[in-house]
């Protein structure tokens, strides 16, 4: 009797000691996460100013902005995003419509699931053989490849689920109304599938934003001001690099700027993304 | 009258014969071009492991098998081996895994069993959106805020602490220089967290509920179920989940980067600087001259895709046997 | 035991009504498990048919090759004949869309597209015909009167379709298929997610189309099959047990299969 009222009472000690340190690792989280916002916003926000916006990046010991690079990171982005998106959505479509049954359908998307986790820097370095090798120098337009390349396999993967999530019973509606399978996807398919389809570009926008690897040896970057696509381009990720392992303090504060707009923009766009689909799970 | 509106309906059905055969060619056009964007997911794969292997082949072919075992790295004398940074590489990442992992299984099982609903979600986001940070913050926040932290407490007290203690003496020995590659591995820890949250908190919400409700049925405590029945019947996507985290701390680039030390050296302590496969590439690929040095840089890529693409593959497929489990 | 029902009788009936579907020798295949075993029966034109059994008896199937609405999925075929108005859909040259344009369906649960309800209807008109807007606006509402759902929906033709009732999105669904002036209409248990007041509604639709159109109702309700329909065919694991008029079906079946069945001895 002794023993087994014990024995209740060491399971229950383990239990709440499991409990507590499940809560601390969840506290941890969090933690981290507000360590860093809390740094950035600290260390970005004094250096935030008009001028961030509208001057060049400075010469080292100078004071400056950030222009040529938000300039070169949108630039490079939007390419990526226009090259990128309709390749993404069309292969998703043929995952879950025309080819929902075939085998490459298996096979692209256990490759697709590949790609979408593959270091970036080696896309960069494909790139970098691809372009920048045989064109003979860096330039913008192997930058925003590179980031096309990491969209596609965020674009496919979410227009993909989404898809599937579309009942048949519609396609089927569509379908007996003499629609051809195109229309379907078009007029039936795709509306219904809207805002996932939208969720998953905006996330794969989020991503690029941000990925400084595969720029590196494909945009390179630019001091100065470059609207020229065949030239090496600034962006922001790259010019944080370097600025932020530079001796300068200029530097080094325009580094913490780049990196709190980066961050802002990034989980503006995650949030807004997840909102984007949060209402239509609540629906 | 019967003639005219006879007539009426066969021009009416002539141009809807003409509308179906413009439909049965456009909807060829919009199949083949949804296959050829299908196929062009392949071969970029294809693409990559292609241009990899040209690029290294010069480097490859140099050095041979000799080029994953040597320590030297001295491109002054275009002398390259990859045994540093591959040291690097996977010594980062399995201490980053280890620290990573049972603190994510741990934020999982608070989010399942204990967080009040209310906060379920929210905290759930905030998990997530730790990963949708990018790897250059982790960087510079590593490099500024983090490094000189370790810097001055930390590592100073570890190296007092196991200071005589055979082993963990020479495995933490000074001087701290506050970057290096426990630096590295603890910010890795922090950055596949999310990845291996939120995905083994997936798997859990896959265990039935009338699993879980006859165990406490028969008087298990919260602990005893996670432990004897969630875990166990999750184990696969648990594990999936840990090489999916892994593939991210091998590749991871940016945040490495900033506090490794870019040193090419193997050394027995962990608070020396070291380097990994993608932080050599990103400092040295733009500055690199001469056709074998830019080749060898190459050649580390090839090697960590071949790494990352094997255990990637692994993570998908455990992952997937957990999916058609319920599925079916 | 042969399925091939009373001939005789069909060809009887079908002396004063024409066969709009002739179905012949048809079978129908899962991959490698056989659905629909030696099917024969013709559907007068103008009429409504039904189809009734025990679930899984192949009564949907049936129905889904009128259409050829299986062709969706892989590893779903069929072999035999179906003549519709002589000529055999079957066949490889026939064109799906053109032949779906001929032969509407109407599923289980109400499938509005995800648009307004007015552009639910246009769409499928908009596919084969080049009209006005004028034009448009009155096939619309001549669909829309048509399936009874007009003086429900006039002053909203804009909102989404979605935002119907259960019972009015069926309708409109029916208004979908009758815009696009098919011969044929399919209803794939078309009241069963319905409550009773929609359901009699749907039954009340059923019959005014009949003056016009070809109907086939595939339903689990016996009574709904003996109110709406004029002939009925009772179905058994995948064969064709009994084709007969409605009355005679419900009142002296020849086969004691179909007599236990619509007594409710099983099923």
């Amino acid at each position: 009797m002794s023993t087994a009222a014990s024995l209740h009472r060491s399971r229950k000690r383990k239990n709440a000691v499991m409990m507590a340190l499940c809560t601390i690792a969840a506290g941890i989280g969090l933690v981290w996460l507000a360590l860093i916002l809390g740094a950035l916003l600290y260390k970005g926000i004094s250096g935030l100013s008009l001028s961030v916006f509208t001057e060049m990046t400075p010469p080292p010991g100078d004071a400056g902005g950030l222009l040529n690079a938000i300039y070169g990171s949108i630039v490079m982005t939007i390419i990526g995003i226009v090259v990128g998106t309709p390749i993404g959505v069309l292969a998703g479509t043929y995952m879950a419509e025309y080819g929902r049954f075939s085998r490459l359908t298996t096979v692209v998307r256990f490759i697709n699931d590949i790609l979408l986790s593959a270091p970036s820097i080696i896309v960069g370095l494909f790139v970098y053989e691809l372009m920048v090798r045989p064109m003979g120098h860096f330039s913008a337009i192997a930058g925003a490849v590179a980031l096309s390349i990491l969209v596609i396999p965020v674009v496919v993967r979410t227009t993909e689920d989404m898809l599937n999530l579309v009942p048949n019973a519609l396609r089927e509606a569509g379908t007996a109304i003499g629609a051809p399978r195109w229309v379907v996807i078009r007029s039936v398919a795709y509306r219904a599938a809207l805002s996932g389809i939208v969720t998953g570009i905006l996330l794969a926008i989020a991503r690029i934003s941000g990925e400084t690897a595969p720029l590196l040896f494909t945009a390179l970057n630019n001091q100065f001001w470059s609207s020229n696509l065949n030239a090496p381009m600034a962006s922001l990720p790259v010019t944080i690099f370097q600025f932020a392992l530079s001796p300068y303090e200029e530097w080094q504060q325009l580094a913490w700027t780049g990196a709190l707009i980066i961050t802002l923009t990034v989980l503006g766009l995650s949030i807004f993304a997840r909102s984007l689909t949060g209402r239509r799970e609540d629906r | 009258m019967t003639a005219v509106s006879e007539a009426v309906t066969s021009s009416a059905m002539r141009t809807r014969e003409a509308t179906v055969r413009r439909f049965a060619l456009t909807d060829t056009i919009f199949r083949t071009a949804t296959r050829l964007s299908a196929i062009l997911v392949l071969v970029l794969l294809g693409g990559v492991a292609v241009s990899l292997i040209a690029g290294s082949w010069e480097a490859l072919s140099k050095f041979g098998f000799s080029f994953l075992t040597t320590e030297s790295w001295n491109p002054v004398t275009e002398n390259f081996g990859a045994l540093a940074p591959i040291y690097g590489t996977i010594v980062t990442s399995a201490i980053a895994i280890l620290i990573a992992v049972p603190i994510g299984i741990g934020i999982a099982v608070f989010l399942t069993e204990l967080c009040p609903r209310p906060f379920r979600r929210p905290i759930g986001i905030a998990v997530e959106l730790l990963a949708g940070i990018p790897s250059i913050i982790y960087g510079i926040w590593g490099l500024f805020v983090f490094a000189p932290f370790l810097q001055t407490t930390i590592q100073p007290f570890i190296i007092k602490l196991f200071h005589g203690i055979p082993g963990l003496s020479s495995l933490f020995a000074g001087p701290p220089y506050g970057i290096g590659l426990l630096t590295s591995s603890l910010i890795l820890a922090i950055m596949v967290l999310p990845f291996i949250t939120s995905i083994t908190k997936d798997v859990f919400d896959t265990v039935p509920a009338v699993l879980k409700e006859s165990a406490y049925g028969i008087g298990c405590t919260t602990w005893e179920v996670t432990r004897r029945v969630t875990i166990p019947y999750t184990r696969v996507g648990i594990m999936g989940g840990v090489m999916l985290g892994l593939g991210r701390a091998l590749g991871e680039t940016m945040a490495v980067t900033f506090v490794i030390g870019n040193a090419h050296r193997i050394s027995a302590s962990l608070f020396a600087p070291g380097t990994t496969i993608s932080a050599t590439i990103a400092n040295e690929f733009t500055e690199a001259d001469g056709e074998l040095y830019t080749s060898s840089l190459v050649a580390l890529g090839l090697i960590l895709f071949i790494i990352t693409f094997i255990i990637l593959a692994l993570a998908r497929y455990m992952l997937l046997r957990i999916d058609s489990r319920t599925g079916a | 035991m042969k399925p091939m029902l009373s001939t005789d009788l069909n060809v009887a009936e079908t002396a004063v009504e024409k066969a709009k579907i002739e179905v012949k020798n048809l079978n129908f295949y899962y991959g490698q498990s056989k659905a629909l075993k030696d099917i024969n029966l013709s559907l007068p034109e103008r009429s409504v048919t039904a189809f009734i059994g025990p679930s899984g008896c192949g009564k949907s199937t049936l129905l889904r090759v009128l259409n050829r609405i299986y062709e969706l999925y892989p590893k779903q075929s069929a072999e035999g004949q179906v003549l519709l108005d002589g000529k055999n859909i079957l066949d490889r040259s026939q064109d799906l869309n053109l032949l779906r344009t001929k032969i509407g369906m109407v599923f289980q649960k109400p499938t509005p597209f995800p648009m307004s309800i007015y552009e639910n209807i246009a769409f499928g008109v908009r596919l084969y015909e080049k009209i006005s807007k004028a034009e448009m606006d009155n096939r619309v509402e001549q669909a829309l009167k048509r399936a009874a759902l007009w003086n429900e929906v006039k002053d909203k033709l804009n909102a989404s379709g979605q935002s119907l009732s259960g019972g009015q999105q069926q309708r409109l669904c029916i208004a979908r298929t009758v815009a696009v002036k098919p011969e044929v209409i399919l209803l794939d248990e078309p009241a069963s997610a319905l409550d009773p007041l929609s359901t009699a509604k749907i039954e009340e639709l059923i019959d005014e189309l009949q003056a016009d159109y070809t109907i086939v109702i595939v339903t689990h309700n016996m009574q709904q099959a003996a109110r709406v329909s004029r002939q009925t065919a009772f179905m058994y694991l995948g064969e064709l047990v009994e084709f007969d008029r409605t009355e005679k079906i419900f009142t002296s079946p020849r086969e004691k299969r179909t007599q236990d069945y619509i007594t409710g001895r099983f099923g």
